[in-house]
């Protein structure tokens, strides 16, 4: 270093703060929709999505477990199962395997090369064709009721 | 080619530069190559005074020809030496001067004329050929004349001059500002700084000190009791959406507003305008002067009427010269080195004037001054050491310096 | 501001900034309020220039050329990343939040430390590319054809708005894989499978979750996202459309 230096002007930069979008846990920058394009929505609905249909996969373990407690304790499940609550998780559950599904594919033909500048009208005719399928499924799930 | 000196030894002398514009930057790495130990402070980012903004012509001089040949001939010297040591930070498509109306060919002998006197290699062209090279030209034009002007990036060409006098040892600091010099029987022997990163503020020491402030020189001299002629002289310019032309289109004639348009990536710039102001922190951005860029603007390229508009902003030159002058395109466009030692106070030197295609040789030539009184027999050598890239001055290892 | 904003001389509208401000060494950021006169025209930067010089000297601010092509002056203004010498003041509601670029260690109040942006990016990049702006024009003798600087004006605004870059600061983040695959697009004397080995890597173009906010943020048309899926698709050997080429 040539010259003397001013107090403080040693390692400028180290131990900065760093600004993080997100709700004030460290690593929920992802999560935080404000300031977001519809990249950024969709991408974390797919974190939300996936991060729900793995909570779910350990519950469908479990229920299926009571199969291994005999018919009363299934039928007992069964009862629950097919009430209103369970019936709109059960459309929820359809939601969040339709988007995951679909915005997989769509990632992955963006992500992949194939169409990467079309990303915003894949997610707007998966969304319809996404949409369609979920009232089909809802209209029949309730109905089968 | 990286280094090309050893890093100054301890008992080296010392210079404090003020100002970190292209001329500081420029002067840091000619005084770090003769081993002068060199500490520099700007007050904000490098090259946000008025280097930064301006159009990013690389001057061909071919401007300057009739009026003002001694500017002319230091411009195309220096645009060959800046090709040849800052590769890459230029878009090198030449430019043309472009002839509109009879006035315009009354002037074009001694255009041609002031060429070749400086210098300068042209090579005179019919409206078709020049329509052949720039579609979107005015088809009215008459004729046209093509010149080595090319197109700088205005701050990163500057931040090369900055990274090689970093790499070599210099200290630069930006976001530290000078609040006084320090005096001490008639000599300068420092500066109060705050540094602006801290808040915190202190005095920095050196065996000289170097005002490189441009148009704010006037405000820094006046810290050690002297004055600087030097009239601070904004221009308007107004970029523009759309790559309208690959070459810098000049007007053919004496100079006047709105008279160049040069690419810049996908922009255009058309520039620029003149008058003269005592602060130049305080600059205005006249709405008739906008206009008036659209409108001369259009009279090379018409396609600049309808361009969509991204960014108007004034840029203050540095112009020499007593305060007198009006518009400021009367002052020359030249530089000065000014030893304050004839003004009665030492350890200070001014260096002001010129232009951004004159940095180098402007720091060749006070980085002489500087050396003699300090008496370091050292020539330049500025003159051949190719520059590091810019983003060195940002890396930290060695490996960016290739 | 000048005069010709504010007819007949009455005072001009004001807007409240709210402006991030920290001095190392401090224990931590504060938000400063500046009533600020802002017309038509006024840009954040103007806004904020204005502020230190008739309120507070000691703010520190970055810009260079004051026409989006230096790319210094990044920051994001009410919590979206713009440069500010282009952004008008006057469109941005009555309080305005400025705050320096996400993902990077802040040097002092709005300006970031651009080394962390440097740092990330391949050890070559180009600087000049081809023009492809008039293709009908023909160039003049001893010029070949026209070029021009690379879009990529080194903002940080993509980094800034990137998700994965809010949760990995490993990742080398959009400008730096976009840059790299423009040199796949023109490699002017650099060899591609130098660029692809670097690409390749968990922390390269394989951490890009297709969010697209680099895209959306990116002030000099880079278009990063698409350029990143390009690079995959080149690096998944060839899943090769128009697509890769990319257009401009």
């Amino acid at each position: 270093m040539s010259g003397q230096e001013l107090p403080g002007t040693e390692r400028r930069g180290d131990d900065g703060p760093v600004l993080r979008k997100g709700v004030g846990v460290p690593a929920s920058g992802w999560f935080d929709p404000r300031g977001r394009a519809l990249g950024g929505f969709a991408f974390a609905v797919n974190r939300v999505t996936g991060l729900g249909l793995v909570v779910y996969l350990y519950l469908h373990l479990a229920v299926l477990s009571m199969l291994l407690r005999g018919e009363s304790a299934w039928s007992g499940f069964l009862r629950l199962a097919t009430n209103w609550l369970f019936l709109s998780l059960d459309v929820l559950l359809i939601f969040g395997i339709l988007y995951h599904g679909l915005n997989g594919i769509r990632v992955a033909l963006v992500g992949s090369g194939v169409v990467p500048d079309r990303q915003k009208a894949l997610w707007w005719a998966l969304g319809v064709i996404g949409t369609i399928t979920l009232a089909f499924s809802a209209l029949h799930i309730y109905g089968s009721r | 080619m990286t280094r090309s000196a050893p890093r100054a030894s301890r008992d080296a002398p010392h210079v404090l530069i003020v100002g970190g514009g292209g001329t500081g930057g420029a002067l840091a790495h000619d005084l770090t190559l003769r081993g002068i130990r060199v500490t520099l402070v700007e007050r904000g980012e490098f090259t946000s005074g008025t280097t930064g903004r301006h159009h990013g012509l690389l001057h061909s001089g071919a401007r300057y020809a009739v009026n003002d040949r001694e500017s002319a001939i230091e411009c195309i010297e220096e645009n060959a030496i800046l090709r040849a040591i800052c590769p890459g930070s230029f878009e090198e498509n030449d430019g043309l001067f472009v002839a509109l109306t009879d006035e315009d060919m009354e002037y074009y002998a001694d255009f041609v004329e002031g060429c070749k006197g400086c210098g300068i290699p042209i090579e005179e062209l019919t409206a078709q050929e020049a329509l052949r090279m720039e579609p979107l030209l005015n088809p009215e034009l008459k004729a046209a004349v093509r010149v080595p002007d090319a197109t700088m990036d205005a701050m990163r060409m500057p931040l090369r001059f900055f990274a090689s006098a970093k790499h070599g040892g210099a200290t630069l600091y930006n976001f530290m500002e000078v609040l006084d010099l320090v005096v001490a029987d008639g000599a300068v022997t420092g500066a109060t700084v705050r540094d602006q990163v801290t808040g915190s503020e202190g005095d920095l020491h050196a065996d000289l000190v170097v005002n490189a402030t441009g148009p704010w020189s006037e405000k820094i001299a006046r810290m050690a009791g002297v004055d600087v002629p030097i009239s601070p002289s904004p221009g308007v310019m107004l970029a523009l959406h759309g790559r309208l032309c690959n070459m810098v289109i000049n007007r053919m004639h004496r100079s006047g507003d709105g008279d160049i348009v040069v690419p810049q990536r996908a922009l255009s710039v058309v520039g620029t305008s003149s008058w003269t102001v005592e602060d130049p922190d305080e600059l205005d951005v006249p709405e008739d002067h906008v206009a008036r860029m659209r409108v001369e603007g259009a009279k090379l390229i018409p396609a600049v009427a309808q361009a969509g508009f991204r960014a108007a902003w004034s840029a203050a030159r540095p112009l020499i010269g007593a305060m007198e002058a009006d518009s400021g395109r009367e002052l020359s466009r030249t530089f000065k080195t000014i030893d304050h030692a004839e003004d009665g106070v030492e350890g200070f030197v001014t260096i002001t004037g010129g232009k951004a295609t004159t940095l180098r040789g402007m720091a060749e030539l006070c980085a002489d001054v500087i050396s003699r009184k300090l008496g370091v027999d050292r020539p330049s050598t500025t003159r051949t050491v190719t520059t590091l890239p810019h983003t060195a001055f940002y890396a930290e290892n060695e490996r960016r310096l290739a | 501001m000048s005069e010709a904003d504010h007819p007949n001389g009455s005072s001009p509208p004001t807007r409240m900034f709210r402006v991030y401000r920290y001095k190392r060494g401090d224990p931590g950021w504060r938000f400063d309020a500046f009533e600020v006169p802002v017309g038509a025209r006024t840009t954040v930067l103007e806004a904020l220039r204005w502020i230190q010089l008739h309120r507070d000297r000691t703010l520190a601010l970055r810009y260079s050329c004051l026409h989006a092509s230096c790319g210094t002056c990044g920051m994001q203004v009410n919590g979206r990343e713009v440069l500010a010498c282009v952004t008008l003041a006057d469109t941005l509601g009555s309080t305005i939040t400025v705050e320096p670029l996400a993902n990077i260690p802040v040097l002092t109040d709005l300006v970031v430390d651009m080394r962390q942006l440097f740092e990330r990016f391949p050890d070559e990049i180009g600087t000049v590319r081809m023009s492809d702006a008039l293709p009908q024009a023909s160039p003049p003798d001893g010029i070949e054809t026209y070029e021009r600087f690379e879009d990529c004006i080194e903002c940080g605004l993509c980094l800034s708005a990137c998700p994965v870059s809010a949760t990995s600061d490993a990742y080398v983040g959009p400008a730096a894989l976009a840059a790299a695959q423009r040199l796949l697009e023109e490699p002017r004397g650099v060899d591609p499978e130098r660029i692809l080995d670097w690409a390749d890597d968990p922390n390269g173009a394989w951490q890009c979750h297709a969010a697209f906010e680099c895209t959306e943020a990116c002030p000099s048309n880079v278009r990063p996202a698409e350029r990143i899926m390009a690079l995959r698709g080149r690096l998944a050997g060839g899943l090769r459309t128009v697509a890769t080429v990319m257009p401009g």
